[in-house]
């Protein structure tokens, strides 16, 4: 891995990054509204605030939304033929992968602290320090399975398709994660398929983190599942994307 | 260490589905050798090159450059490329771009010598949007050389080029090969593999059709065309003109190949006063080209020269 590359890649990004602040200002518009209205409830299932449970929903849903967007950077960058240029160089097919997940990894940190950051300086949330770091950490950590997910879409999907799939794609796990109504509301069968979804343990491992409590041991496992299958197929899709389009 | 050649392609073949687009290809390249690839559209040159580059496997047969794999000579940085749809990002300037590829690499140039070489020193604040299609071939170039390597393959550098900026590019190319490094490039013009390159490559239908010196390659066409225009003209009879080789007739304009135009012209004059608006050229470089890959001749399948 070199330092110097990232370096600069990492700087290009977070020049992008501005053209993120719609991705940012949905789940703190949401969370403004969401927030005041229940707040002080306390939500017993887990065992956490109302203002709690819906600022880690709101940070889960922008660090997620963050990630997945890599995608779009990614289809560009390819349609471009920045990708063709890349394949002459000594970077490695997983060198490539770890460059995008860090990325997606720090403009995800930005929506995780804009949110967090809103949550106690608007809505006067409150948890012990330990609780805002577990929680900020277990989302970041929690988002690198929807990084990989962004370069899959962004290896496969052609410029026209990759809006579309987006859209999909961030729905569906928006939607599993329990991360806009509660799952609850939802028939069985949603929530039974909504617990193989990595969105739904990322809402949970956030929750966990807030509460300082908590098995991490089923979150930890399925999303390092998914990252992994993710990973082969992204490695795999890099050896044979070099032919020209 | 022996010296290896610096591209060594031994029965190369590519086949995607039912067509074959790089068939049985063998070529030798020595280190220091500036060769052009030249074909019609679709003859197989970009995919020899994605071989030769590793960035495609071949169905068969083998691609070394230094005598390795040519992953060994990219991570190396012995081998710099401008590929035909491999471009910079827009949104990038021209220093940013190449100082990216500049951080990928070993022993890379200094991002400032490399934009020295390409010409693009002026051009280094430029956004890669807003450059022309002779600025985006120099900017290219010179992330193609900012690894500073041995060996550099061009897949048609000079397309999209007015006549201006083809001729500053093969200038800085100049320069380069003048390093004794090894240079291949693809392209559609004759007259730049003509005047550049020391060997002409050229491929048909996936094949090696002829390989030799610009002159090895002209000399397929040998002699001169002459025209003029007769009235009432007897073909068979001016076909057996002294010297005469091929005979064309468009309306009353007769076009003859003569290994011998001065003869062919003395015969023609005196037996054909009334013959006016003559003409007399030598065969180039695009006649040669013709001759070779044209689909009617036979002689497609002639080899000249130097081939191993």
């Amino acid at each position: 891995m070199n330092i110097r590359y990232f370096g600069l890649e990492m700087s290009r990004q977070l020049r992008n990054a501005r053209s993120l602040i719609f991705t940012f200002a949905v789940p703190v518009a949401m969370l403004l509204i969401f927030g005041s209205t229940y707040g002080a409830q306390y939500d017993s299932a887990a065992h956490l605030q109302w203002i709690i449970v819906t600022t880690v929903q709101m940070g889960a849903y922008g660090a997620m939304m963050a990630a997945l967007a890599q995608a779009f950077t990614i289809v560009n960058e390819r349609s471009v033929g920045w990708n063709r240029q890349l394949r002459i160089t000594p970077l490695s097919g997983t060198g490539y992968m770890i460059t995008k997940v860090s990325s997606a990894l720090a403009v995800g940190l930005l929506s995780i602290i804009v949110v967090f950051a809103v949550s106690i300086l608007a809505l006067h949330a409150h948890l012990p320090v330990q609780g805002w770091i577990m929680a900020g950490l277990g989302l970041w950590v929690g988002i690198i399975p929807f990084a990989l997910i962004a370069i899959l879409i962004g290896q496969f999907a052609k410029p026209s398709f990759a809006q579309p799939l987006f859209m999909v794609t961030f729905l569906g796990l928006a939607m599993l994660g329990g991360l806009w109504v509660p799952l609850d509301i939802l028939p069985t069968w949603v929530g039974n398929v909504a617990q193989a979804a990595p969105s739904y343990w990322l809402n949970k491992l956030g929750q966990m983190g807030a509460g300082l409590t908590g098995n991490i041991g089923t979150p930890t496992i399925v999303l390092g599942a998914w990252s992994l299958v993710l990973a082969a197929l992204i490695t795999w899709r890099y050896r044979r994307d070099s032919a020209r389009a | 260490m022996t010296r290896q050649p610096a591209i060594r392609l031994t029965g190369l073949t590519k086949k995607f589905g039912t067509l074959t687009a790089v068939n049985d290809v063998h070529l030798t390249i020595q280190p220091g050798e500036v060769v052009a690839l030249l074909g019609p559209n679709g003859a197989g040159k970009s995919t020899t090159i994605d071989l030769l580059l590793g960035l495609a496997r071949p169905t068969d047969g083998s691609a070394e450059l230094f005598g390795e794999d040519p992953r060994h000579a990219i991570v190396t940085g012995r081998v710099g490329a401008m590929l035909q749809g491999g471009a910079l990002l827009p949104t990038t300037t021209v220093r940013e771009s190449i100082a990216l590829i500049h951080a990928l690499h070993k022993h890379p140039l200094s991002v400032e010598e490399a934009m020295e070489r390409a010409g693009v020193a002026d051009l280094a604040k430029q956004k890669i949007a807003s450059l022309s299609g002779g600025q985006m071939q120099r900017a290219r170039f010179a992330v193609a050389v900012v690894s500073n390597p041995d060996l550099l393959i061009l897949d048609e550098p000079t397309a999209a080029m007015d006549v201006a900026a083809r001729h500053s590019f093969w200038a800085s190319m100049r320069e380069f090969t003048d390093r004794g490094k090894t240079v291949v490039f693809a392209t559609h013009y004759l007259d730049e593999a003509d005047t550049f390159a020391d060997r002409i490559v050229i491929m048909s239908q996936g094949r090696i059709i002829a390989d030799g010196t610009p002159s090895e390659v002209k000399s397929v066409v040998t002699g001169r065309t002459v025209s003029f225009t007769l009235d009432s003209a007897d073909a068979a009879s001016l076909q057996r003109l002294v010297g005469v080789t091929h005979l064309e007739q468009r309306g009353n304009r007769i076009i003859l190949q003569s290994e011998d135009s001065d003869a062919t012209l003395r015969a023609l004059l005196a037996g054909y006063p009334s013959a006016t608006d003559i003409e007399i050229v030598p065969r180039n470089m695009d006649d040669a080209f013709m001759a070779l890959t044209g689909p009617s001749t036979s002689s497609g399948t002639e080899k000249t020269g130097a081939s191993k």
